[in-house]
């Protein structure tokens, strides 16, 4: 399985020549066409998948070209099979050699769209899974035609570069010799419709454990409840405030495993086996946490409401360690806003307990 | 918010089969997708948590960097391999969002963030992104933050990523896999122009799964820089902003990228200026010619007029940076 291309033409780029025997008659010229690379050396017809392959065909507008060792053929959309070369040590080699130009290891599959200018236009390596060559290639033909009309749907300048009606699609199947006719009983077993939608299910409610501060709470809740409406609605934490409930204000600040989020943002089904710190769990026996208390000292705050975000963010801040001047910790508590204004102070408290701690 | 059926994906091939259902979308950070479902702007029937997927590993590629789609943007942005080989994405990231959100998002649902533009945000004006074919409520609305590059008469909504912006700039390539396969999509065709269907943003495929960023070793990522302007000082999106990358020889440019971010459809690459700047020197004349040439094709409204003075301004500054 290939987790990359290495090698071989990406996007945008020119497409490698082609010269397989039987084949220059259609690729010489300057026709658009897509070119699957696949590892099987014989092939067989398509039986059960050619009335999707000439659907897919005929929404293209395409030929489909199969280039292997064991032969070349051409599927069009209305036409019949129509083999355009037989097997030969000549079409082994040139099949290889067309296949390292385009990056392709002899035991990859791979498809390649390439415009009536000769540029790649999507790229595709394939992944069998165990099933048989033209399940997978329908699959990626499938693939290959919705990105086109999404292309073709929305860039006007690349419509230009190729409409539906002059794409070809050309697949050259490419390979060294392997159990193809084995694949086609696999293909055999494989279920009937992988694309029909799923039974749509109600959705369930979900069970979650969240460990708050040290404690676990079992809950059972809609898949929808934030982190922050499980501690508030539902846990009665409602040291954590809620103001712009979008991420903009930072009321909701707390720490999972250590590090500060938003939790108006954060789905509480998401941070089950995660440790998750409020406000409520930073004094420690009974003593304010030294952020806590350098906030009263400096009376960093008006009317209070944003000050547990501001605490919880500025607690992370000084473990992250980034920041020391003022400039620095204003930037660091840029997500934490304050609409009485009570900066300067929550700034000299946040200095004053980092001063005290390094 | 409308229900949804919650699905936590253990492995890949786990995501792959559930994500491709109709109506399944990841979820990742949950930064955007959690806020716009909130705002039903985005209804997704499921939701696949792809967050235990061993997609977080940042590494060393021949030089470059090979990312997870699942780092973080704070984990991105703090990496020594990043911040000793490419600082624009590190300067892009830190100015982007807040430090609690880029804790939160990663560099896959970061490429998948989608427009603030008011009206689509809003759920009930006429959007043809939110709701295809209902019109376009900015054409004749308050357009201050909209785009100048790259509309169409559909929809002028400006892609928001700071990120990406520096992605065009440093070459990247997006990875992809989906049900029958992997893909490699250039940054530079991975987000897709509005044209006659806004509500398609990228070559994302239904279901496709973003695996990895790819940032190539290069002469020009050294001397990469991110200068973004905004409304406040931080935690603002970008007015304009743009990401440089240079190779120079002496005061001579070798290689140039400009992708400029906040004015465009889509995180935008200024190739004629990139072109124009080969073999000049670094001078500010230099400057100001690629970035007239940048801003040549924009088409502002009187809203956002002062966005093509503003890019401009910001491209100068930020070869300034690059160069000195
Ligand atoms: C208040 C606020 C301010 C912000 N300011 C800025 C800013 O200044 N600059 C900036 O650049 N950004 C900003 N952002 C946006 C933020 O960067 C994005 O929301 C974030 O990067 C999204 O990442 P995520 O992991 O949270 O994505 P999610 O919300 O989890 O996902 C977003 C989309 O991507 C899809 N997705 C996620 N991962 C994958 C994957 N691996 N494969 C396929 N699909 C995937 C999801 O299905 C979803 O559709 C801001 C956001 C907020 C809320
Ligand atoms: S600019 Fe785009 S996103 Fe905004 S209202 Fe128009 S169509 Fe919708
Ligand atoms: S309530 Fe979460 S950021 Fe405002
Ligand atoms: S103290 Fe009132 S909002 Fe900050």
């Amino acid at each position: 399985m290939s987790e990359s291309f290495v090698s071989g033409p990406s996007v945008g780029s020119a497409a490698p020549d082609l010269v397989v025997p039987g084949l220059e008659r259609r690729v010489s010229h300057a026709e658009p066409r897509v070119l699957a690379f696949v590892r099987d050396g014989k092939l067989t017809e398509p039986v059960t998948e050619l009335p999707t392959i000439r659907a897919e065909l005929r929404g293209l507008g395409a030929e489909l070209v199969v280039v292997s060792p064991g032969g070349v053929w051409s599927v069009r959309a209305d036409d019949p099979l129509e083999p355009l070369a037989a097997a030969s040590a000549e079409l082994a080699a040139e099949v290889s050699d067309a296949a390292q130009r385009y990056g392709v290891t002899h035991d990859e599959d791979a498809v390649f769209v390439i415009d009536g200018r000769g540029v790649v236009r999507f790229n595709h390596r394939l992944e069998r899974r165990g099933r048989a060559l033209w399940a997978t290639l329908t699959d990626a033909l499938t693939i290959a035609g919705r990105a086109a009309h999404m292309r073709e749907g929305h860039d006007a300048r690349q419509r230009v570069l190729f409409t539906r009606r002059e794409w070809t699609v050309t697949c050259l199947v490419v390979g060294c010799a392997t159990a193809f006719l084995s694949a086609c009983k696999e293909q055999e077993h494989r279920p009937a419709d992988r694309r029909s939608p799923p039974a749509e299910p109600a959705p369930p409610d979900v069970e979650v454990m969240l460990r708050i501060n040290g404690t676990v709470h079992r809950l059972t809740i809609d898949p929808r409840t934030s982190l922050l409406d499980a501690l508030r609605e539902r846990l009665g934490m409602t040291g954590t405030k809620k103001g712009c409930d979008g991420g903009q204000c930072g009321a909701c600040t707390v720490l999972i495993d250590g590090k500060r989020v938003v939790s108006c943002l954060t789905l509480a089904a998401m941070v089950g086996d995660r440790d998750i710190t409020t406000i409520e769990g930073l004094a420690r026996d009974g003593a304010l946490h030294p952020v806590q208390r350098a906030f009263v000292e400096h009376d960093g705050l008006q009317c209070g409401y944003c000050t547990p975000g501001q605490i919880m963010s500025a607690v992370a801040l000084i473990r992250e360690g980034h920041a020391t001047s003022d400039d620095e910790v204003r930037e660091q508590m840029s997500g934490n806003l304050c609409r009485c204004g009570a900066y300067p102070n929550i700034i000299a408290a946040i200095q004053a307990a980092r001063r005290t701690r390094g | 918010m409308q229900p949804f059926a919650f699905v936590h994906a253990d492995s890949v091939d786990d995501a792959l089969a559930t994500g491709g259902r109709d109506g399944a979308r990841y979820i990742a950070g949950g930064t955007t997708l959690v806020d716009l479902m909130r705002l039903e702007v985005m209804r997704p029937r499921s939701i696949v948590d792809i967050t235990g997927l061993p997609l977080t590993a940042i590494e060393d590629m021949r030089g470059g960097v090979r990312i997870g789609a699942l780092a973080t943007n704070t984990g991105v942005a703090y990496h020594p391999l990043i911040t000793t080989r490419f600082p624009a994405l590190v300067e892009a990231l830190l100015s982007g969002a807040s430090p609690q959100l880029r804790n939160m998002a990663t560099v896959g649902g970061n490429l998948l963030q989608r427009t603030r533009c008011p009206y689509f945000r809003d759920g009930v004006s006429p959007c043809n992104k939110r709701a295809p074919g209902s019109g376009c409520a900015a054409l004749d609305g308050y357009t201050r933050s909209h785009a100048v590059l790259g509309t169409s008469g559909r929809c002028i909504a400006t892609h928001p990523s700071d990120m990406c912006v520096a992605l065009v700039a440093l070459d990247a390539t997006v990875h992809t896999r989906g049900p029958s396969g992997v893909r490699a999509i250039p940054i530079g065709d991975f987000h897709t122009l509005p044209g006659d269907h806004p509500e398609i943003e990228s070559a994302l495929l239904p279901g496709e799964l973003v695996t990895h960023v790819e940032l190539p070793a290069s002469a020009f990522a050294a001397r990469s820089r991110y200068t973004k302007v905004r409304d406040r000082a931080s935690f603002s999106f970008a007015l304009a902003s743009c990401a440089v990358a240079l190779d120079l020889r002496g005061t001579a440019i070798r290689d140039a990228r400009i992708a400029l971010g906040g004015i465009a459809t889509k995180p935008w690459r200024a190739r004629e200026a990139e072109r124009w700047l080969l073999g000049r020197a670094t001078t500010t004349d230099n400057f100001r010619r690629a970035a007239a040439i940048a801003l040549e094709g924009a088409s502002p409204r009187p809203d956002n007029a002062f966005k093509v003075e503003l890019a401009r301004r910001t491209i100068v500054r930020a070869l300034q940076r690059g160069a000195s």
